[in-house]
């Protein structure tokens, strides 16, 4: 687990999960919104490193701040945000959980201690560190959702390109 | 690692000012940024002015991440705000390559440098032109060599457009020709290397140079008779 100033007041944290076996149920009860605490789980394939996830955090709490969220709650607008795409029900289907997505990152805004802890135990699998990230991004995955060609990759980081994407959805 | 971002108010530290926009120095989820501010002309009916404002801004960040794709070093888009009218930026150190032609004249030419330089220039207008780019305003002051690798970045996209249109790149190079003589002449002939490794990069660099050479008799406006 890691916590992150994404702007002057509001923090992001973030643990990562391999292995995890109740996927099936967290996305269950994240869709009832029973979920205690509330909290935004990533397909961490999709996440070669944790600045593109807090540049959509930063976009997030930016839309929060001026009640203009797209979606339903603050931790599902962070998974659409993260998608760069406008299409909703996509974006939570790919940079989200599915059934049976083993490989999860957990975020959550300005989240307690204690509240870390709840988040950790909805979720059977095993916290690894996030600099793993880099190594077990699917590569070929993320240069196809976020269309990055190798034309580009020759002068950018992964990161850095998903990190444009996000920002420049409202502008396409 | 700590992160954490400061000024909420400000932009950050002002570093240039411009007829459209004002340029701040300042951090991004702890990594040092660039925050171009494009800011109301209150001579402007208020309506009229956020619409140009804001698709201005737009504009900008669609034309910056397509260079980014085509393959040509510009900074990378981190975050925009269609409220306060900003885009931050990638801080790319280094200096202006205004600057280091400059120092050429002033202090005697390095011809493998001079050389690289026309080279990853040409190169760079090549790839955005084969791509339906077209950059609007090189100047010298517009490209930056970033320190340590060398590499060649574009920057300022304010008066970049999509066309595919020959006229539009000659346009565009012709700009630059007249950029090099006025600023840079002690260089000797730098566009003539830019244009040859502008040749070698663009699939339709025959279009373009035949439309150069006719830009050239008339200048940049285009003469409406007839």
């Amino acid at each position: 687990m890691k916590e992150f100033h994404v702007d002057g007041s509001t923090t992001l944290s973030l643990a990562l999960f391999t292995d995890v076996s109740n996927s099936k149920e967290l996305l269950n009860s994240m869709q009832a919104g029973t979920l205690e605490p509330e909290a935004a789980f990533l397909n961490a394939s999709l996440v070669p490193d944790v600045f593109p996830v807090l540049a959509a955090a930063h976009k997030t709490l930016l839309s929060k701040s001026r009640e203009s969220l797209t979606t339903r709650t603050l931790h599902s607008e962070l998974v659409y945000n993260y998608s760069g795409s406008k299409h909703i029900t996509e974006s939570l289907k790919r940079c989200g959980i599915s059934d049976n997505t083993t490989y999860v990152l957990a975020a959550r805004f300005g989240a307690s201690a204690d509240e870390m802890k709840m988040v950790e135990k909805l979720i059977i699998g095993k916290e690894i560190d996030l600099e793993e990230l880099e190594s077990r991004a699917n590569k070929a995955q993320i240069q196809k959702h976020y269309k990055i060609s190798g034309l580009e990759l020759a002068i950018s980081s992964l990161a850095d390109s998903i990190t444009c994407r996000i920002a420049t959805r409202d502008a396409l | 690692m700590e992160i954490k971002q400061d000024d909420k108010e400000g932009f950050g530290v002002l570093l240039k000012q411009g007829a459209e926009a004002r340029i701040f120095e300042s951090t991004f989820l702890g990594r040092r940024s660039i925050v171009k501010e494009r800011f109301s002309k209150k001579y402007r009916h208020p309506v009229l002015d956020s619409k140009l404002t804001l698709k201005r801004l737009n504009a900008e960040a669609r034309c910056m991440t397509k260079a980014r794709r085509l393959g040509v070093y510009t900074p990378a888009l981190y975050a925009m705000d269609p409220l306060l009218y900003t885009l931050t930026l990638e801080y790319v150190e280094g200096p202006a390559v205004k600057e280091v032609l400059l120092a050429f004249g002033e202090d005697g030419i390095i011809e493998e440098r001079l050389d690289d330089l026309a080279t990853q220039i040409g190169e760079a207008i090549g790839k955005l032109h084969d791509g339906g780019l077209i950059h609007g305003d090189l100047t010298t002051s517009n490209m930056l060599i970033q320190s340590g690798t060398n590499r060649l970045v574009l920057i300022d996209f304010g008066l970049s457009f999509t066309s595919t249109i020959p006229e539009d790149k000659a346009v565009d190079l012709y700009v630059l020709e007249r950029a090099l003589l006025s600023m840079h002449s002690s260089c000797g002939n730098v566009m003539d290397r830019i244009l040859t490794a502008y040749r070698r990069s663009s699939k339709q660099w025959s279009a373009t140079l035949n439309k150069l050479a006719q830009v050239r008799q008339r200048g940049r406006k285009r003469t409406m008779i007839g």
